[in-house]
């Protein structure tokens, strides 16, 4: 009803004020101040008439405004309270001795070469000095009561309890300093997440189990929980003794000065005293760099990964915008040319539909701001209820995280208005006149060619990218598809509507045939419509695709390498986990239904100047259970001066057994070795080997992060695996895997990071169902008069709700299977584009495609609820007198 | 002419008593549009019937009511106070669903303009009341109607190639396809020149005294009215007259006498 109405009254509001000022001085005199106060006002007349179908627009602007400024004031927020927290723990330190080389190897936290404690009394010497306590790092995961290791996603740290209470950023709350040998202290978050109490006993596994006593529990910087990691501190000769590789080390000397010596002034006197391989910094040093090490990565990458999907919901938005701007002008092409015949210059029109997108664009901007930062104290309040560190303090607002949000949605917004304004500029004063004004529904030849060009251009540049893993061609290739897809998506309209409707107008008579054939109505709006909801699609269906493939390819290494029965598998340091002990290998390969097991433990070095990782093991054992493809030289004669490698890293520095090359080790050491043997498959193995005789001299905490497992024959993998989980048991009873668990297990991140990116890609797919929503609003509008007809002639209501209904559905179905096409594709294309070894395996999930399918058919279903209420809310008589 | 208004009430009243075979009827019926001095009283206790098998046109000045007589006796529009009947069928007891299942079954409409769905092809326009309904058409009487309006080349043609009284026939031959038991048209030849307009009042017409059909026809043109059996006249919302088998001539006499009272009584 309140459709008639709006549109009786739009055309009168309209030109009551471009007839008062417009055509008097519009043309030519006085443009600057005549026109821009008169366009004004007819734009905001019309946006006040029209109020309604600017709603969806309104939503999507704000919607992508308040995910960005969301995500960038969070982004802030996280950022200063974690530089908080890290500068009050570390404030009582003034400097930090540490080694000052570090080996990095991949994105790991690299290492140093650890303290000699010796060097304890040389620094205390140093006048200024007021304390000086060793600091030593490791990892530990604690064992809960049932026996299982307590298991949270982050970091598991052991460390030595400091006794200095200004050098100690954690603070005893209950019980006493660790001061017997098994004696623990706990944060106290981790002794309720592991259900220890004081008094309690139980394991710590580092990894080697060690049997502690909680005689403590502590706090850091005042707060139960150090984000997501659990900490455990022993005494420093405890520490010393299972988290360093040697006595009479540590990780770093901590420093306190006298009063009034200042933290500069006393790192310089102490480095001045350090030997050459280790070096001073101040305290403000130490935690900007260790903030910037955990919170700053991981924060950088995590507001990235949110702003590229805010820009793909942004993206999504455009399409959505465009298409209700370019319906409305459509709409309004009479109103438009009523005032050109009044006297209206073209640019008064236009800048009247510019004035309006502009109005909407500021308003639903500026509070998508305030939405934003609602979504920033959202997270803050749910953050920690799911077990993420969010430090309790006030948000941080700086003017970039208003300013950039509020800029992108303006000129989203408007940007997105530029064309249809255009188009509604050159309104020819005669159509007016004219019965009918709808957009033009037909579809160019020259969008047809030229789609298709861009379209064999893009297939091929990707395809050829994708056969040479030429990522640059593919990429471009990619981008070119993708826009091939949007221009021809009025070409492919119609067929794909045809096609998809068939069967709604088979099943569902008249109505589905009345569904199908609205559909078709305007190819043009019905791809852009579906276009939003097509990118959205393709984006899920590409990580779909490369979720799975990523899966394919781990499960195919699995089987393809992994020769044993079981492999006993635990994450490591930063995982959420500490790893195995060395010594359960050993102690499983004397089981008697084993045959044998071998552990795989991780070490880094600099091979001939860059940082590797090695593998840790006996590569013979190794060969045995690892398929290692045609081995070169002997495993056997390794001994301590030789490595293997594997071949595709072999040839890329040209070596072959017998180079030589050049290892320097976290002590410090530069020793000359051979490669002894060159090995076929890398797979599960890394790319080098080492024994455990040559890596122990220069080992860190020991720790193995695989052990594999074959059986003697005539042992079945069910009896096999119970007595290997039963041996196991003492070690904190890390997970005994099968062959297929082992796969599994080692892709379950996959599935963590998959479901982030479905949820992240939820708000693009609702926008784009916020712009099919609209545009039926628009349709239902438009076909006041048709509707009435119906009613008056017998359609129910509900058949009529049907109607929109199987439109709505009819539209989304095409957007979800032109995205479906394309990410797939795309996906196929990342995935051999990136493929540079030639081994990873392509996989499309079709259950999960099958999901997004149906997702994607019922939020058809959803987005055309409201249109189709609407509609069948319509005065039959009101609507067939509407004009 | 006072004399016209009051023969006009006794006609209404020897109308009621003769409603035995009346298609569609309303008695007593007020539509009264706003409250309070805004008020509009459109129809003003009406009491009129329109015979089975008969061709009746609804006449008045603008504003006498006569539209809102015509959608408040099809079921389109409900009365303030009164009753409107289709058959013996009550159309203020039945709900909003009711209503269009008995528009569907038992009324056919033409309207002036924009009588057909653009989408859909003729052949599929006439059938639409059937096809909402889930019934299968009549395909003899289909086929005859087709022939009747002669657009039998036209078919698989859409509404917008089709010229304005092409389009009208084929909205007759819809209002006709479920043998409703009244059609009712709203100025149906309004919007057609006077050829193409003669063309669709010869099919209602025919509608009626070939196919037994009833219509009621809303029209302010007496060339139009006069190809009715019976024409009613509406002033001010009230039944001021009926004149049997009329001529364009002895109707536009009739409306000039109005024109005058009505500009009188407007005061």
């Amino acid at each position: 009803m309140s459709t008639a109405a709006e549109s009786a009254r739009g055309p009168g509001q309209g030109a009551g004020p471009g007839h008062g000022s417009g055509p008097g001085r519009g043309s030519g005199t006085a443009p600057g101040t005549g026109a821009a106060p008169a366009s004004l006002r007819i734009g905001l007349a019309g946006l006040r008439a029209h109020k309604r179908r600017f709603a969806g627009t309104f939503v999507a602007v704000f919607l992508g405004v308040a995910f960005l400024a969301g995500t960038m004031v969070m982004g802030d927020t996280l950022r200063a309270s974690f530089g908080a927290l890290f500068g009050d723990a570390n404030s009582g330190t003034d400097t930090v001795v540490r080694g000052a080389d570090q080996i990095k190897a991949g994105r790991g936290p690299g290492v140093r070469e650890p303290v000699p404690t010796d060097l304890i009394a040389a620094v205390r010497k140093v006048p200024g000095v007021a304390a000086v306590a060793p600091d030593i790092e490791g990892a530990g995961q604690l064992v809960k009561p049932d026996g299982t290791s307590l298991d949270t996603k982050g970091p598991t740290v052991a460390a030595n309890w400091i006794d200095d209470p200004r050098l100690n950023p954690y603070h005893l709350v209950d019980g006493r300093a660790p001061t017997r040998p098994g004696d623990a202290v706990l944060l106290r978050d981790t002794a309720t997440q592991a259900g220890l109490h004081l008094g309690d006993t139980t394991l710590l596994r580092t990894p080697d189990p060690v049997r502690i006593r909680i005689v403590g529990l502590a706090t850091f910087g005042g707060q139960d929980k150090q984000g997501g990691s659990t900490y455990t501190a022993l005494t420093t000769a405890d520490a010393q003794r299972y988290l360093m590789p040697r006595p009479g080390e540590a990780t770093t000397l901590k420093v306190r000065a006298d009063a009034g010596i200042g933290q500069a002034e006393l790192t310089r006197r102490v480095a001045a005293v350090l030997p050459a391989r280790f070096e001073a910094l101040t305290g403000q040093q130490a935690s900007t760099e260790t903030e910037s090490a955990t919170a700053g990565t991981f924060l950088t990458a995590f507001t990235t990964l949110l702003v590229v999907f805010a820009g793909i919901a942004l993206l999504v938005a455009t399409f959505s915008i465009h298409n209700t701007f370019a319906i409305v002008v459509a709409q309004r092409t009479r109103e438009n040319a009523l005032l050109r015949a009044l006297g209206a210059t073209r640019r008064q029109v236009l800048g009247s539909a510019l004035a309006e997108a502009a109005a909407v664009a500021v308003t639903a901007s500026g509070l998508g701001l305030l939405g934003g930062i609602g979504i920033a104290a959202g997270l803050q309040a749910l953050f920690p209820a799911a077990g993420f560190p969010f430090p309790d303090s006030g948000l941080v607002i700086k003017a970039v995280a208003m300013a950039v949000p509020l800029a992108v949605g303006v000129l989203v917004c408007v940007g997105s208005a530029v064309l249809p304004a255009v188009r509604a500029g050159r309104t020819a004063p005669i159509a007016a006149l004219r019965d009918s004004a709808a957009e033009s529904v037909g579809v160019s030849r020259w969008r047809a060619l030229s789609g298709a060009v861009a379209g064999a251009a893009g297939v091929t540049l990707t395809v050829i990218g994708a056969a040479g893993t030429t990522v640059p061609a593919a990429a471009v290739g990619a981008v070119l598809t993708l826009a091939a897809f949007v221009v021809l998506g009025p070409v492919a309209a119609p067929v794909a509507v045809r096609v998809l409707g068939a069967p709604v107008a088979r099943l569902r008579g008249v109505t589905g045939r009345l569904a199908r054939r609205n559909a078709l109505r305007s190819p043009r709006r019905t791809a852009a419509t579906a276009t939003a909801l097509m990118i959205g699609v393709a984006v899920v269906s590409l990580f779909a695709v490369l979720g799975a493939s990523m899966k394919a390819t781990l499960n195919q290494t699995v089987n393809r390498s992994f020769a044993g029965d079981v492999a006993v598998n635990e994450p490591v340091y930063g995982a959420g986990g500490s790893g195995i002990s060395p010594r359960l290998a050993p102690a499983v390969a004397k089981l008697p239904q084993v045959q044998q097991a071998v552990g795989l433990g991780r070490g880094i070095a600099e091979i001939d100047g860059a940082g590797r990782q090695l593998t840790v093991t006996d590569p013979v054992a190794l060969s045995r259970l690892l398929d290692l493809g045609t081995v070169r030289g002997s495993l056997a004669g390794l001994g301590t001066r030789s490595i293997a490698v594997a071949r595709p890293e072999a040839d890329k520095h040209g070596w072959t057994t017998g180079s030589r090359v050049t290892i320097a080790f976290a002590d410090g050491q530069r020793l000359p070795f051979t490669i002894g043997a060159v090995y076929g498959q890398a797979d599960l193995a890394g790319d080098y080997l080492m024994t455990r005789a040559a890596w122990a001299p220069h080992r860190t905490q020991d720790k193995d992060t695989l052990v594999a497992i074959s059986f003697r024959p005539g042992v079945s993998i069910a009896a096999g695996k119970a007595a290997v989980e039963k041996a196991v048991v003492p070690f904190g009873s890390p997970d005994v895997q099968t062959k297929s668990e082992y796969a599994t297990s080692s892709a379950a991140g996959i599935n963590t990071f998959l479901t982030l990116i479905y949820a992240l890609l939820a708000l693009a797919v609702l926008i784009a169902l916020l712009g099919i929503a609209n545009t039926l609003t628009l349709a239902v509008h438009e076909r006041t008069r048709e509707l009435g007809l119906l009613r008056a002639v017998g359609q129910t209501r509900a058949q009529l709700r049907a109607m929109v209904r199987w439109e709505s559905v009819v539209v989304a179905a095409f957007g979800t299977a032109g995205g479906l096409g394309l990410g797939a594709f795309l996906g196929w294309a990342l995935v051999r584009a990136t493929d540079s070894s030639g081994t990873g395996a392509f996989a499309v999930p079709p259950v999960s495609l099958g999901v997004v399918l149906l997702v994607g058919v019922l939020a058809g279903v959803l987005a055309g609820w409201r249109p189709a209420r609407r509609a069948a809310r319509l005065d039959v008589l009101r609507a067939i007198a509407a004009d | 002419m006072t004399g016209g208004v009051a023969a006009g009430a006794v006609t209404a009243g020897t109308g009621a008593a003769a409603d035995i075979t009346a298609a569609a009827r309303v008695v007593a019926a007020s539509k009264v549009y706003g409250t309070g001095d805004a008020a509009v009283r459109a129809l003003d206790a009406v009491t009129v019937g329109f015979p089975a098998g008969r061709f009746t046109a609804i006449m008045g000045p603008s504003g006498s009511g006569k539209s809102t007589l015509m959608h408040c006796a099809a079921g389109l529009d409900s009365l303030t106070s009164g009753a409107a009947y289709i058959g013996e069928t009550e159309l203020g007891a039945l709900g909003d669903r009711q209503l269009t299942l008995l528009r569907r079954e038992r009324v056919g409409f033409v309207f002036q303009s924009f009588n057909l769905v653009p989408t859909l092809t003729v052949a599929e326009n006439i059938t639409l009341p059937l096809d909402l309904a889930g019934r299968s058409p009549d395909a003899a009487w289909v086929d005859g109607l087709i022939d009747v309006v002669g657009l039998g080349g036209r078919l698989r043609h859409r509404p917008g190639e089709l010229s304005g009284g092409q389009q009208q026939r084929v909205a007759v031959a819809r209002a006709l396809a479920g043998r409703p038991e009244v059609v009712f048209a709203d100025e149906p030849t309004g919007n057609l020149d006077s050829h193409s307009g003669g063309e669709v009042l010869a099919l209602l017409g025919r509608a009626v005294r070939e196919m037994g059909g009833t219509v009621v026809m809303v029209t302010h043109d007496p060339s139009a009215a006069a190809h009715a059996d019976e024409v009613v006249f509406l002033a001010d919302g009230r039944l001021v007259d009926r004149m049997t088998g009329p001529t364009a001539g002895a109707v536009l006499d009739r409306m000039k006498a109005f024109d005058g009272r009505g500009g009188g009584g407007a005061q």
